[in-house]
């Protein structure tokens, strides 16, 4: 647990006021590690130090400690130590993001950009990937009217310069999407998304999971609008990529196992819980339409069942199996009866499984 | 975007995100991205994501397939096919509709639209368009059996033939006869499919006899040549009947049964007289002296091409008249009538000058050349094959007193 100062005014040159890390308000509590770290209340201060302070404490001294001596090496180092910490930053935010927890994710996206704002300068196109990221992450806390400013800055950095690279591009039209199927203004999102699924396409290839997600978002606002048959349409779309991805990666990962010296890495689970909840809306979706498209709950089911098989929790690839089985037997062609099946065998059987699965 | 552009950098006021609602397909934004994303981008706000994906997959595809190509050639050859919104359009517009009919499961309705892409792209620098639309609208496995995915295959089958991929024309034609006999069905022109399968089939059976006769597989021909004849049976088309019956006419001559062959060439011959086409004539009446010529009939091999060369001189064919002349000059020529082979030789001569055909023309040239010289060397071809000194000297006693003149009078000249 963090130990905190009172802050002594006088301890101070004269008219320096200190200001709260998170909420920029006056401060009134000083952290005893660094002594260069401020905060209003204890609130901030352990929720500062839950998201990101831990990590950078010792780092910020050298940073905000004034020298009278500014040598062009000493210019240098603090700069490679501010590189570092963005880095660092924007590591504990994403890896927070993807554990949905956007609370803890905050103080890192914030500092994150604030760093960014100091080494590159306000209005920079290097200041995009932190406004997206400090988005995000208030998109999932639900302040619109922050994200809609934050996300209007990175727009118009990347207005400013046309050579800005595609997969720029297609982050700041997903989050623009988000933001305004969030809003109600179902037009502009698809429009967004459409833009995002564009540059997916240029840049990860048109059967990517990336271009795939952009369909699960856009499938979300055609819900809105009541058009059915296309969110039926794109959802299918999703999971026979998505099947087609899994299998191919289960096949890797078999072979890994057999053959330890093979273990690829080249799956993103930066994502896990993304793809989690993508998957369980899709299957809900399906179960609740009148259409009850049996091929497309059984291949959802399969896709899941073969994450988990790859995640290593059997009870979870069971589950999954059965239900893939079962759905997969009132289609009218049962080809996938067979994969299912042999994976539910391999659950059983212990020397194929994996010994443990990453976490 | 809008909003954010209007208001400035540093302005920390929050975007009015509700008013910019339905500019997103302004005119602005055409201009501001490429033609491609434009088009792509309408797709997807509409829903429509597979035919995105499937304009996106050809666009590549396009791309690529120039890459491939020599960096000189690319150059002369038509625009992208992403630099061309007019066609970009079209594949939209009835890919859409095709999305549309398949979400709502009228399989029939997708097929049609396919179809009516393919026979969008016909220019020659489309063919590849209008091959993989004809595919897609052909080999669907719902609705491939629909009226209009027969007349896809139709057109496939032509498209083959016409590129001389015979097996893939038959396979497509035998596909779409089989189609269009149950069906019953009419082609967009109001031609009857069954007709257009048996004529492509016709022709392209002919074409495949003609291969396997060349590599002398007679009874394969002869398969072949029965079905296509059936084909143009099956069509009414006389003239693709006329062909088979020739070809029949000359696999028989390849096997040896000339006696059949004469047969064949002469109900060809009455089939191409009913058609009044004179040219083909002189072609079957070529043939048909090959197969006297073969039995040995020196006579009837002369009367048939004197036939030839009486309808070519009749009907204006130069340069058929001077290959006949060649023929009949040949003949003779064989018998040992060098007089007769002169003169058909030198006939052949003037006309290929008159027809300005120069292949026939030295190759009659060398004929008049061979057909003088061979009868002088023959008087004394005894005493060159005998060894006596007295044969000896009396063809030195030629070659003393033949000087120079002899060579010199070329008959031709």
């Amino acid at each position: 647990m963090e130990a905190a100062f009172k802050v002594l005014p006088l301890a101070f040159p004269k008219g320096k006021e200190q200001f709260c890390e998170i909420c920029q308000r006056e401060a009134n509590l000083q952290c005893t590690k660094c002594r260069v770290t401020f905060y209003c209340d204890s609130e901030h201060q352990q929720a500062d130090w839950v998201g990101i302070h831990e990590r950078i404490c010792q780092m910020l001294v050298p940073i905000r400690t004034p020298s009278l001596k500014q040598s062009r090496r000493k210019e240098k180092q603090l700069m490679k130590v501010k590189a570092e910490l963005i880095e660092i930053c924007r590591n504990t935010a994403q890896s927070k993001l993807s554990q949905g927890k956007h609370f803890e994710a905050l103080p890192a996206a914030q500092f994150c950009l604030r760093c960014c704002i100091d080494v590159h300068g306000p209005n920079t196109i290097q200041l995009v990937p932190a406004y997206l990221l400090l988005a995000e992450t208030n998109m999932g806390l639900g302040n619109l009217a922050l994200v809609a400013d934050l996300l209007s800055q990175a727009e118009w950095a990347i207005l400013k310069s046309p050579e800005c690279d595609r997969s720029l591009r297609q982050r700041l039209h997903r989050s623009l999407g988000r933001l305004h199927t969030a809003t109600g203004n179902l037009e502009a999102a698809l429009f967004h998304f459409a833009n995002d699924i564009y540059y997916a396409s240029e840049e990860f290839g048109v059967d990517s999971t990336v271009v795939c997600y952009g369909y699960f978002l856009m499938a979300d606002a055609f819900i809105k609008q009541g058009k059915m048959a296309i969110v039926h349409s794109l959802y299918t779309e999703v999971a026979f990529t998505w099947h087609r991805h899994l299998t191919k990666l289960l096949e890797t990962h078999l072979q890994s196992i057999r053959n330890p010296a093979m273990l690829d890495s080249s799956f993103d689970y930066s994502q896990p819980s993304e793809v989690d909840e993508m998957f369980r809306v899709i299957l809900e979706f399906e179960q609740k339409s009148s259409r009850r498209g049996s091929s497309l709950i059984a291949h959802v089911a399969h896709c899941l069942s073969m994450l988990w098989f790859v995640r290593g929790d059997p009870l979870k690839v069971f589950g999954f199996g059965t239900t893939a089985l079962k759905a997969s037997q009132l289609t009218p062609e049962h080809d996938l009866a067979e994969p299912i099946q042999g994976l539910l065998q391999l659950v059983q059987d212990p020397q194929a499984h994996p010994r443990s699965g990453p976490s | 975007m809008n909003a954010a552009e209007a208001r400035g950098p540093q302005e920390v006021v929050l975007p009015k995100i509700k008013t910019d609602s339905g500019n997103q397909r302004s005119p602005q934004y055409r201009f501001r991205s490429s033609s491609k994303q434009f088009v792509c981008v309408e797709l997807l706000q509409d829903g429509n994501h597979k035919t995105f994906s499937e304009l996106f997959s050809l666009l590549c595809l396009d791309k690529d397939q120039r890459n491939s190509l020599h960096p000189d050639t690319s150059t002369l050859r038509a625009p992208l096919l992403e630099e061309q919104l007019e066609k970009m359009e079209t594949i939209k517009l009835h890919l859409s509709r095709a999305e549309q009919a398949e979400r709502t499961g009228s399989w029939t309705a997708v097929c049609e639209q396919r179809l009516l892409l393919g026979l969008h792209f016909s220019a020659p620098e489309d063919v590849w368009l209008a091959l993989y639309f004809f595919h897609s609208c052909a080999d669907r496995k719902h609705g491939g059996g629909s009226r209009a995915a027969t007349e896809a295959r139709a057109c496939l089958a032509d498209i083959y033939l016409r590129r001389g991929d015979l097996e893939q024309a038959r396979q497509q034609g035998e596909l779409c006869l089989r189609q269009a006999e149950d069906g019953g069905w009419l082609d967009s022109s109001g031609v009857s499919l069954k007709l257009r399968a048996c004529l492509v089939l016709g022709k392209t059976y002919g074409w495949l006899a003609d291969a396997q006769l060349a590599a002398s597989d007679c009874d394969k021909a002869l398969k072949l040549l029965h079905k296509g004849h059936s084909m143009s049976k099956e069509c009414d088309n006389k003239l693709i009947e006329a062909e088979v019956v020739f070809r029949f006419g000359l696999t028989h001559q390849s096997s040896g049964d000339q006696e059949t062959a004469k047969q064949f060439f002469n109900t060809c011959i009455e089939i191409y007289n009913s058609l009044q086409n004179r040219d083909e004539i002189v072609k079957v009446l070529k043939a048909m002296a090959k197969s006297f010529e073969k039995e040995g009939n020196i006579e009837e091999t002369v009367q048939c091409l004197e036939k030839s060369a009486d309808i070519c001189r009749s009907s204006g064919l130069p340069s058929k008249l001077a290959d006949i002349c060649l023929c009949l000059g040949n003949i003779y020529y064989k018998t040992s009538q060098y007089v007769k082979a002169y003169k058909c030789f030198l006939q052949g001569y003037e006309v290929a000058c008159e027809a300005g055909d120069v292949a026939l023309l030295q190759k009659a040239q060398v004929m008049v050349g061979c057909s003088c010289a061979l009868p002088l060397i023959r008087t004394y071809s005894s005493d060159m094959e005998s060894a006596s000194s007295a044969t000896v000297k009396r063809l030195v006693a030629w070659k003393e007193s033949r000087g120079h003149q002899d060579l010199i009078t070329d008959p031709a000249e």
